[in-house]
Formats: structure tokens, C-alpha cells, sequence
């Protein structure tokens, strides 16, 4: 370790020496290393590297580039799925067992060969850690007693998964796809638990390698993990024992730059080859530079307002309806979201099964406060909402802060970074909360799950779906969405779909604003960089360099 | 002939003057007008007090003074202009608001902030080393080994524990700089006291039976004041800056209030393209904080009595 360590350090030290040189020579002008990639992404919402536990779209990123997947995401046809780890799996006739058959040969980063144990075990310390992603797992019927008979290896090459009800296969193997379902190296994991004392809360004795898994490492992606410091800098590193093809670059640099305009300064000047998180008005400027160049993709994410239920003037729905007429929806388009996003107020995102592409609010104070005199408030009354202090969060809650104003609504803003202000959001502490939902697998179940089902609403609930985190509680809903769940025929299943987004463009909670779209400027020397539909596609192993 | 002289009226300078005053009034007055010659007599003083004059003015009247409303902007049809569009004279900000009527609104947050910090902390200062001074002993060394702890935090990482603690907010950014700022204070208010407490006329009001609260409030905290009302004006930039700076990381004033340190966070953002939006309230703190640095220069040039040449 030392020796390498010191390898590397003559080699910075010899390259900082060249720099130099050159600098007295020429215009100093920094460029990122040929072997590396480096990006500006704000990431200040990681909490923890475990993909057990992770909920949050900037670990998918990272998660999704350096572990491995049963089955992935078709990226040339989204409504399908390819093997990542599985060669084949085949369904039951009565639609309850699948089987996969796992690649032969294959290695963790390691060394430790790759099991169907490894993926037993990896399923079932998801289910019992019980974090806020294992509901996309333990709604197939999976809980911390049957998880081990449910999916359980029958050989090292054989992974058995059952499920409680004959669902559309492509819905089961959606949900696969999900970064709660990647595989971690089991014999790795095992040498690093920590022993817990059981209790009512928590039935095991140990922590299935939960803390150590929040900054470690045990997958099998192209890439690596080699660091995460918060707020400064995630390393990854070619994974050489990868199965597949190998990652194109040695190494990918993420470092944590919170503001847009920072990102196109170090991006004009050379500093990192990507820009994650330009804003419009920089995004613009960079398009037109002749030495960067820009790349966009619609993402499966919706940008909303939701009111706490548990808030009795925000539960009155005249108070809700009247807030869904207070954004002023064609203002935030033409500026504060302009190439980031685009006005869309279901909760389908355009392009799956079943959106619906009605907007028909529009800006309307009068509208407004004449629902707002019949819930009791003609005089308005106040209001608190928990802001993400990053762009374009904030701009909307300004402007939304404005037009609540003109009909008498007192709105006060409590700024905090991401995870102060998503801890307290899955807390449901919070009065009003303006956030982004990411499809968490390509499925219109995804997003029918969490805004209109909410199984149990009491704060002892589990199932803690956006629903559930307003205190919205929707037991009709909630049986509605199970039934879309069931149905095999498509356009059945989209008919219900539709309904419900009906539903919540009615009467709900949620006033949904728009559908993101992510940019990223990049270096002109840059290939391959592509953005994927969701936050856990954003690979960046086909990237190179020139 | 004397008689004639006696006679005169005298001037209403030569009375202010007069070297044998009649009453305690016109000694009073007459030193007052001796400071007031000192002091205008520096041109960049005035200067100062023209500015922070002006000030208090916009703070006055604001509403009369703001074009357009603070908070509420026109974000469809207004935003980021140029200084001097048209309705705009100093260009909007992001949310199409007046950076102008901002600038004014905030002038009154700022002068708040101010205000409120020197009256919370310079009575405690004063009394705090003037007590301290006077009494000596055990109580003294107690009280100044409380101001060198909190002389031994840097006075802006100090503010910001204590914001983070009490959570972000303009009335608790001012509690914050107040704390923070005592120490200094109470330190000069000990030294002045040291100089008078063995001197005759304390000795004399002690052995006419005053008691110690009444021989520091009346005798020895008078004799502070000058030293004081300079230390504070000169500090006043550094409040402004350190109100801004809180500002500025989000732990001062709240949105959508026109804080000049927030209004200068919310527009680094567009410091590229839009360099106004940023640009404006830093004129507007580099400009108040002058006024408040030369003021003080020019206060302790008029109030140190070893120049008073009396």
C-alpha cells in the first residue's frame, strides 16, 4: 500500500513539476487527467453508500455505476429488461416463482466469486434492515421470517425469487432493477457486522454490515468505490475483476460543487469534463461556447409542492385546490426551470404507460381566494415550508412564497441542505415540502405507489410512501393502485392509471409542477456520455476521452 | 467703561465659549459645541454623517421611497433586467423583483440590526467592566475571565454556532452578534475605570456616603462613555458585515426579506451574466460601513478629551 501510495505521489509530484514548467511558458490552463473522469455534481444528499438503505438520487448514481444488478434496464427500449448477473430467468406458469441462472465465472471486485448466495443474502439483508427502499422488495410479500424460504439460492448458479401474487412479470422484473436490489459480496459483508442486542424495534443480532456498508464497499460494477467524504468528493475506480466489458476510463472523480455558476467556471476552464448541475442561464451560455458541448435527457421525475395533512388547514381540500391555483406554472416555464424542465402536472411522467399530459391549472389568485374564503381562511394564514437550499428549489419557493402572498397566505421558508430537510420530510414533521420524485424502476407503478398508496397512515407506519409522508390518507386509492398492479392488460392497467392521476390532479395534496429534464455540459473531448432516464442509468463506463 | 462692555449681548458664540460659564447648562452646552467645531472640522467625518444621515432617511421612508414592492416581483415580464430599463433603475433580480425598492427596505433591516446590537451590547459591556473595574478582587477577575472566553472565539465562527444553535433568523442573527460582541466592550469600560476609581473626586463622593452602584452609575460610567461611543461606531461597519455575512449563508434574514448579505447570495448565482444583481447591495454595505468608519474616526478625533485642549 505504502509503495503504491508513493508511486502515486511521484507521479503528482512529477506532474505538478510539468505543470509548472509549462505554465511559465503559456497561459495557465488546467486540464483533468486522460485516464479520469472528473464532474461537478452537487451530492450533498448522500446519507450512506448502502445499497440496502440508499434512497437518494445521487447514491443511485454512484450506487448504479459500482454494483451489479440481477437484471437492468434496456436503455434502447426502456419497457424491457436485459441480464446484468442473470444469463436467463424464467416465470411459473401460475406467475408466483422466478428462477434466474446466474453467469458463470464471475467475480466481485474482491475477488470473491459471485453466488446466487451472494444475491439470497443481499435480498434478504435488504428486507430486514427494513430501510426506507425495502418496500420496493417486501410488497412482493417479502418479510424479515420468509425472506430467506422466498428467495433463496438452490445452487451456486440458481436464484429462486416468490412472489405472493401472480403480478405482470415485467412489473416483478422492474422492480429488480432497483438499487435496493443490487448484490452485495456476501463473504465481505460478513466480516464486517456489527453485533446489535435484538429488541422489539429490531429483531437481529447483528447489522448485516449496515454501518460499515454506509462509507465501505462490497459490489461488482464496472467501477469501484474508493472514497465518499461528504460534501467533497466521491472516488470510484476501475473494478479490474468485472465480468464484463471493462470500464473505459481508470477512474471517475464526482467532486461535490455545489453552485451552477462554480461548475461552468471550472468547466470553461477546464477543471472537471462534466457539469452536472448547470442551471439555465449557465446551461445557456455553455451551449454556446464552441469548446464544451451539452447533453439532455427527459427524466422520470416529477417536481412537486405537497402539504402535511397532519396540518388541519392544509387537510381542507379548498385550501389544497386553491394552492394548486397560486403557481404561476407558465412564469416558472419561460424562466426559473427553462431547459431543466418542462409544466407537467400529473404524477406519470410523459413517456410511460398511462401518463396522462393534462395541465389544467393555470395561474389564478382570484380563483384562489374564492376557495380559500369557502375553506374558513379568507384572510389567508401562515405557513411553513422546508426548502432545499440548492436551485431550482428555492427559486420556485420564492415565486411560490410571491403568488401565495396575493391571496393573504403567509409563507415562511426554512431553508436546510438536503438531508435536514428529507429527514425531517420522512418524518413527516413538516408543514409544506417542495421536492423532486425519481421513478425508483420504469414502471407507472413506481409513481402510483407512493403518491396515491398509503396502506397504514399512522406514524407507526412503514410503508412510508409520499402519501404516507403527507398523511394522505386514500384507502379507496390505495385499492385502486393494487388493482392496476394485477392487471395484465396493458391498456386496462393504463385506463387505471389514467384515473388516478385524475384523482390527484383533483383532490390531493400534491400540487405537481413539472417534469425535469437533466442537462449536463461537457468538455468537447469528452465521448460516450449519456444520460439514462432515470438516476440509476446515468453509467459512465462508455465513457472516453479523446 | 467696564460697564459698556458688560453690557454688550454677547454673541451666541462668545456665550457658548465663555471660559467662565454661569450654569452647569451652559458648561455642558459649551463643551458640546467645542466637540461639534472639532468634528466638523473633518471634512470626511461629516461626510460619514451625511451618509449614515441619508440612511436613516430611506430606512424613515421607505415605503414613500421603493417604486415598486420589495417581495413581490413580476417574474414573467421582469426578470434579471439591466440597471437603468425602464421602472428599474438598478435592474431586477431573479424573481423580477426591484433591486432598487429592495435596497431601500433592507436599508431599515440594516439599520435595525444595528441599532439593536449596540443598545443590547453596549450597556452590558459598560457595566459588565465597569463593575468589574471598580470592585476588583474576586468579581473582577470572574468577570473579565468570562470576557476572555469569549474573546478567545473568532466573533464570526461564535455568531455562527450560536445562530445554528438558536436556528437561522434575523432576531436571532442580532442576539447572536450581540454576544459576540461585548467583550470588547467591557475590556475598555474596566481600563477607563481603572484610571478615575483612586482618583480624588471618587474618593470625595465615597466619603460623602455614596454607595458603590450609585459611584459607578453616576461617577465613574460617565467618564466611559466617550471611549465607549467611538469603540462602538467603528464597530458598527464590522456588525453590518458580520449581519451580512450571516445574511449571506443563509442564516440571517429569511426569504423573501431584502437583506442586503441575502440579496448578495441569492445573486452570486448570476455573477457571470447578471452582474448587478450581486453587485448592488455590495455597493449599498461598502457605502453604509464607510459612513459608520468615518463617522467614528471623526467621534474619537472630537471626543478624546486628551485633545480636547480643556
Amino acid at each position: 500500500m505504502m509503495h503504491k501510495l508513493n508511486g502515486r505521489f511521484r507521479l503528482l509530484t512529477a506532474s505538478a513539476a510539468l505543470a509548472l514548467a509549462m505554465g511559465a511558458a503559456q497561459p495557465v490552463f488546467a486540464e483533468t487527467p486522460k485516464d479520469t473522469l472528473v464532474e461537478g455534481f452537487a451530492f450533498d444528499d448522500i446519507i450512506t453508500m448502502d445499497p440496502g438503505e440508499a434512497f437518494e438520487l445521487s447514491t443511485a448514481e454512484v450506487t448504479s455505476n459500482t454494483y451489479s444488478l440481477l437484471v437492468r434496464l434496456d436503455l434502447n427500449d426502456t419497457s424491457k429488461v436485459v441480464g446484468d448477473l442473470a444469463e436467463s430467468w424464467t416465470v411459473s406458469d401460475d406467475g408466483l416463482t422466478y428462477t434466474f441462472k446466474l453467469k458463470q465465472g464471475m467475480k466481485f471486485a474482491s475477488g470473491n466469486p459471485i453466488t446466487a448466495e451472494d444475491v439470497a443474502y443481499s435480498f434478504e439483508r435488504a428486507v430486514k434492515l427494513d430501510k426506507s427502499p425495502a418496500f420496493i422488495l417486501t410488497q412482493f410479500g417479502l418479510n424479515g421470517d420468509n425472506v430467506t424460504e422466498k428467495a433463496k439460492a438452490t445452487d451456486a448458479q440458481t436464484f429462486v425469487f416468490t412472489v405472493d401474487q401472480p403480478y405482470a412479470p415485467s412489473f416483478v422484473l422492474n422492480c429488480l432493477t432497483a438499487t435496493v436490489a443490487m448484490v452485495v459480496d456476501k463473504k465481505l459483508v460478513l466480516e464486517h457486522v456489527k453485533p446489535m442486542t435484538p429488541d422489539d424495534k429490531y429483531k437481529y443480532d447483528n447489522d448485516f454490515g449496515n454501518e460499515w456498508l454506509k462509507t465501505g464497499y462490497a459490489g461488482s460494477g464496472p467501477f469501484k468505490l474508493r472514497e465518499w467524504r461528504a460534501n467533497e468528493v466521491v472516488a470510484l475506480e476501475r473494478n479490474d475483476n468485472y465480468y464484463g466489458e471493462p470500464a473505459k476510463l481508470a477512474r471517475v472523480i464526482y467532486r461535490h460543487m455545489k453552485e451552477s455558476s462554480g461548475q461552468r467556471l471550472a468547466l470553461e476552464a477546464g477543471d472537471i469534463d462534466v457539469a452536472r448541475n448547470l442551471e439555465p442561464g449557465d446551461y445557456e451560455a455553455v451551449s454556446k461556447n464552441g469548446d464544451l458541448a451539452t447533453t439532455s435527457a427527459a427524466k422520470g421525475t416529477v417536481w412537486y409542492i405537497s402539504l402535511n395533512e397532519k396540518n388541519e388547514k392544509l387537510a381542507k381540500p379548498e385550501v389544497q385546490e386553491a394552492f394548486k391555483y397560486l403557481v404561476d406554472y407558465d412564469a416558472i416555464g419561460a424562466t426559473l426551470i427553462k431547459g431543466i424542465g418542462e409544466i407537467h402536472q400529473s404524477f406519470l411522467p410523459k413517456g410511460v404507460l398511462g401518463a396522462l399530459n393534462e395541465n389544467p391549472y393555470t395561474f389564478d389568485v382570484a380563483k384562489a381566494k374564492e376557495l380559500l374564503a369557502k375553506a374558513g381562511y379568507p384572510d389567508g394564514f401562515t405557513v411553513t415550508m422546508d426548502v432545499r437550499n440548492t436551485q431550482p428549489s428555492t427559486g420556485i419557493a420564492e415565486s411560490f412564497q410571491q403568488t401565495l402572498g396575493q391571496a393573504g397566505v403567509k409563507l415562511e421558508i426554512i431553508p436546510g441542505d438536503g438531508k435536514q430537510t428529507l429527514t425531517k420530510y420522512r418524518a413527516r414533521n413538516h408543514d409544506m415540502y417542495i421536492g423532486q420524485w425519481g421513478m425508483d424502476y420504469f414502471d407507472p407503478h413506481s409513481n402510483a405507489d407512493t403518491f396515491t398508496n398509503n396502506p397504514d397512515n399512522s406514524d407507526a407506519g412503514t410503508n412510508k410512501t409520499l402519501a404516507w409522508r403527507n398523511a394522505w390518507d386514500v384507502p379507496e386509492l390505495s385499492k385502486k393502485t393494487k388493482e392496476a398492479l394485477l392487471e395484465r392488460d396493458s391498456a386496462k392497467r393504463a385506463e387505471i392509471y389514467k384515473e388516478l392521476q385524475k384523482s390527484v390532479l383533483d383532490d390531493s395534496p400534491f400540487v405537481i409542477i413539472f417534469q425535469q429534464t437533466e442537462v449536463a455540459g461537457l468538455r468537447g473531448n469528452l465521448k460516450g456520455f449519456k444520460l439514462g432516464p432515470s438516476f440509476d442509468t446515468n453509467y459512465v463506463w462508455n465513457v472516453s476521452k479523446e | 467703561m467696564s460697564l459698556a462692555t458688560e453690557t454688550r449681548p454677547m454673541t451666541r458664540r462668545e456665550w457658548l465659549l465663555s471660559d467662565r460659564p454661569q450654569s452647569r447648562l451652559q458648561a455642558r452646552l459649551g463643551r458640546a459645541y467645542m466637540t461639534w467645531r472639532r468634528f466638523s472640522a473633518n471634512r470626511l467625518a461629516v461626510v460619514g454623517l451625511l451618509i449614515l444621515l441619508g440612511l436613516c432617511f430611506v430606512a424613515a421612508f421607505a415605503d414613500l421611497l421603493a417604486p415598486h414592492s420589495p417581495v413581490i416581483g413580476n417574474l414573467a415580464g421582469a426578470r434579471l433586467l439591466p440597471p437603468g430599463s425602464e421602472g428599474y433603475l438598478l435592474g431586477t433580480d431573479d424573481q423580477g423583483r426591484d433591486i432598487l425598492s429592495r435596497l431601500i427596505h433592507g436599508s431599515r433591516l440594516t439599520l435595525a440590526v444595528v441599532v439593536l446590537v449596540a443598545i443590547i451590547a453596549a450597556p452590558v459591556g459598560l457595566i459588565v467592566g465597569a463593575v468589574a473595574g471598580y470592585a476588583g478582587g474576586w468579581l473582577d477577575a470572574i468577570l473579565m475571565r468570562i470576557t476572555d472566553i469569549f474573546l478567545a472565539f473568532p466573533k464570526l465562527v461564535l455568531a455562527l454556532a450560536f445562530v445554528a444553535a438558536l436556528g437561522p433568523g434575523i432576531e436571532n442573527a442580532v442576539i447572536a452578534i450581540a454576544v459576540t460582541s461585548w467583550p470588547p466592550y467591557a475590556r475598555i469600560a474596566r481600563a477607563e475605570t481603572l484610571t478615575v476609581r483612586n482618583s480624588d473626586y471618587i474618593a470625595a463622593v465615597r466619603l460623602m456616603g455614596a454607595s458603590p452602584a450609585r459611584i459607578v452609575f453616576r461617577h465613574v460610567v460617565p467618564m466611559c462613555m466617550s471611549s465607549l461611543i467611538v469603540r462602538v461606531t467603528l464597530d458598527m461597519a464590522g456588525i453590518i458585515l458580520t449581519a451580512a455575512g450571516l445574511g449571506f449563508l443563509g442564516l440571517g434574514a429569511q426569504p423573501p426579506l431584502p437583506e442586503w448579505g441575502a440579496m448578495i447570495a441569492s445573486g452570486r448565482r448570476f455573477i457571470l451574466d447578471q452582474w448587478w444583481v450581486a453587485t448592488m447591495p455590495g455597493i449599498a454595505i461598502l457605502i453604509v460601513s464607510l459612513g459608520f468608519n468615518l463617522l467614528g474616526d471623526g467621534l474619537r478625533d472630537a471626543l478624546d478629551p486628551r485633545e480636547s485642549g480643556q
